[in-house]
């Protein structure tokens, strides 16, 4: 029984994404026979590359116990910077400086929550809307297209193979398949075998400790929002890459979803615990309920509101555990 | 000296606003032309309504993104009710429907236990989705229009465009919103115990305060006052879209942490809530006559947030030093 109640609140996204696979094979005929297909599982793992992109930095920030808010904003700002700017420059410039615009906005991120000591949560927020704000001023609220081959290449690109899907024949892996697991290692690295990784752990645990133990709390924290705001930055790039547009509109579900996303996974606000093997899990939870409820023909309204439904399911749940500890305590 | 530059960071963001609209004046002579004052005083109806609520879940230490999907659906609902149910009917049910939604946000805090301003902006950034996708369902997406309905809605037409003597009717019921929750806030024991619950919890609860009926009450103010300002929004535009309210959670927030209102908890007042609208709401008009485009509109909006609760803090940590 106890068991049971552990696997239940540590493991929320192993247990909902077995019970969507259950489900979809239950539905059987057509519907398992299309989500089970190859080209369906590589096309899921393919559009929640760039959730899982998003994640791994923002779940340093919540390990530290903090939050950013502000990656929906630095998405379309820097997705749309990324095109932009290759009107006055050679493209690999002008990605460079669209990822390091990010990790501007990270670096006053950090500067506002970690060395001015405001509410995380409220403030990235308010950072998310200006970032809007600015995307659709630089936008004038229309997509902007790229007219880059070697741009769309980017994230459509496939490596090993020519991204055919005939019978027998190995399609390769796509390019974004490529960078996240590259982004995961780095990431899975620099959380388990550095000091930096570690010391977020105690500072998310406790700050006061962690700072009387001689950690550098303020330059380890404010470090953990300036990667969010590039991996955000990264995000954003890619994304226009993959749909060979910017458009501001991408950002406005983006940022919470991630949030919520990383928590599902076991990283929890309340700091101090989670993974980034958890993380990915939960975002590909969200890349999954979507797909899985698009090949149920479910339609799109009631897709939010079952959506909307698991964020509170999952996040009610998250905050019941703690008040169990606090209780056990 | 160091009492002086905290009375000026005080009011620092309503001096600044204040300087914008002299300055708009002077530059924009329309500014503070009759037709000019009486369109602010309208804008003043659905925010201020919906920012009056807001303030108590703040003050309360709590924080409710849930109202912008709270007005979608009492929106597309009362407008539908009119027909079958009457005007007053659809009225009361409207507004019933909104406590519900709040007090539907207050169930899950409560029984998650969820204490921190974090757990409750996710919860409440659910079930705002929720919300709207019920208010998308159920309207199936379209449009409803006053002049679709059987006979004019004559009540709802005068809480939208009707005038009370030189006042609009919109004006009467918000300064009528403000005094009871004003005694309610200041005057009753349950007020009183939604500052202390903000102050803090721990404390409130051990020394005795419901902290339970404090998060209920909060939630379902905060859900009654935005179905109350859905319906002098759409009573205002005639029309009742499921995307009415998009938005309006943001403005709420920024309009109640501008009037100075702390989003640590336990310090603040409507009054202070309403300064922080008119802040808003002068904002955006100087902002319209200087000709500056929507999307940077928004942009400012943003900036000021930020600025607003950095300043917020700043005070804190100054507070503590003294």
């Amino acid at each position: 029984m106890n068991n049971l109640y552990r696997l239940f609140t540590q493991q929320k996204a192993i247990v909902a994404i077995a019970v969507i696979l259950l489900v979809m094979v239950a539905a059987g005929g057509d519907v398992s026979r299309i989500f089970f297909s190859s080209y369906n599982l590589l096309d899921m793992l393919n559009s929640s590359t760039i959730l899982v992109i998003l994640g791994l930095g923002v779940t340093l920030t919540v390990i530290a116990g903090g939050c950013d808010l502000s990656i929906g904003g630095i998405l379309v700002v820097s997705g749309i910077l990324s095109i932009q700017l290759q009107n006055f420059m050679p493209m690999p410039l002008a990605l460079v400086l669209a990822v390091l615009f990010g990790t501007l906005v990270g670096f006053f991120n950090g500067f506002l929550v970690v060395q001015q000591k405001t509410e995380p949560f409220i403030i990235t927020l308010g950072v998310g809307l200006l970032l809007t704000g600015v995307a659709q001023q630089l936008s004038d609220a229309h997509p902007v297209p790229a007219n880059n081959p070697d741009f769309m290449n980017i994230s459509n690109g496939y490596q090993f193979g020519d991204g055919q899907f005939t019978e027998g024949h190995f399609p390769g892996i796509p390019n974004l398949v490529i960078i996240m697991l590259i982004c995961f290692v780095f990431f899975a690295w620099l959380i388990r075998y550095t000091s930096f990784g570690r010391n977020l752990y105690a500072i998310g645990g406790d700050y006061d400790v962690a700072r009387y133990s001689g950690i550098n709390v303020v330059a380890n924290k404010w470090m953990t929002l300036v990667i969010s705001g590039t991996m955000a930055a990264l995000g954003g790039v890619l994304l226009s890459s993959k749909l060979n547009t910017g458009s501001a509109i991408y950002g406005d579900f983006t940022a919470l979803v991630v949030n919520c996303g990383v928590v599902v996974g076991g990283t929890s606000f309340a700091g101090g615990v989670g993974g980034i093997w958890q993380s990915v899990l939960g975002l590909l939870l969200f890349g999954l309920l979507d797909n899985a409820m698009n090949v149920l023909n479910i339609p799109s309204w009631y897709q939010m509101m079952l959506k909307g439904t698991v964020i509170v399911a999952i996040l009610w749940m998250d905050s019941y555990t703690q008040k169990r500890k606090r209780e056990l305590v | 000296m160091n009492k002086v530059g905290f009375i000026l960071k005080d009011y620092l963001v309503l001096l600044m606003i204040l300087g914008l609209a002299l300055v708009t004046a002077i530059i924009q002579p329309k500014f503070i032309s009759p037709a000019n004052l009486n369109n602010i005083m309208r804008q003043f109806g659905p925010l201020i309504l919906v920012a009056l609520g807001m303030t108590f879940v703040i003050v309360g230490g709590f924080i409710d993104l849930s109202v912008a999907g709270t007005i979608n659906l009492v929106a597309v609902v009362t407008i539908t009710l009119i027909d079958p149910l009457g005007q007053v009917g659809a009225l009361v049910a409207g507004l019933v429907i909104g406590s519900i939604c709040g007090a539907i946000n207050a169930g899950l805090i409560l029984t998650s236990g969820a204490t921190t301003q974090a757990e409750a902006l996710f919860i409440t950034f659910g079930m705002s989705t929720v919300y709207s996708s019920l208010a998308l369902i159920y309207s199936g997406g379209s449009t409803f229009h006053f002049w679709d309905l059987k006979e004019m809605p004559n009540m709802f037409e005068a809480i939208g465009a009707g005038s009370v003597g030189p006042l609009s009717v919109s004006f009467v019921i918000f300064l009528g919103a403000l005094a009871l929750l004003w005694i309610f806030h200041t005057k009753m024991a349950a007020g009183r115990a939604i500052s202390l619950t903000g102050g803090n919890k721990t404390a409130a609860r051990l020394s005795g305060v419901p902290i339970e009926r404090s998060i209920v009450l909060i939630y379902t103010i905060a859900g009654f006052m935005a179905a109350l300002g859905a319906i002098v929004l759409f009573s205002r535009v005639t029309t009742a879209s499921p995307v009415i309210g998009a938005g309006f959670e943001t403005n709420a927030i920024l309009a109640v942490v501008v009037g100075g209102t702390t989003l640590k908890g336990g310090k603040g007042s409507v009054l202070r809530t309403v300064m922080g609208v008119l802040l808003v709401i002068l904002l955006n008009n100087c902002l319209n006559l200087l000709g500056v485009s929507s999307y940077m509109q928004w942009a400012a909006r943003g900036a000021i947030l930020v600025f607003a609760i950095w300043l917020d803090n700043r005070k804190e940590v100054q507070g503590n030093q003294l």
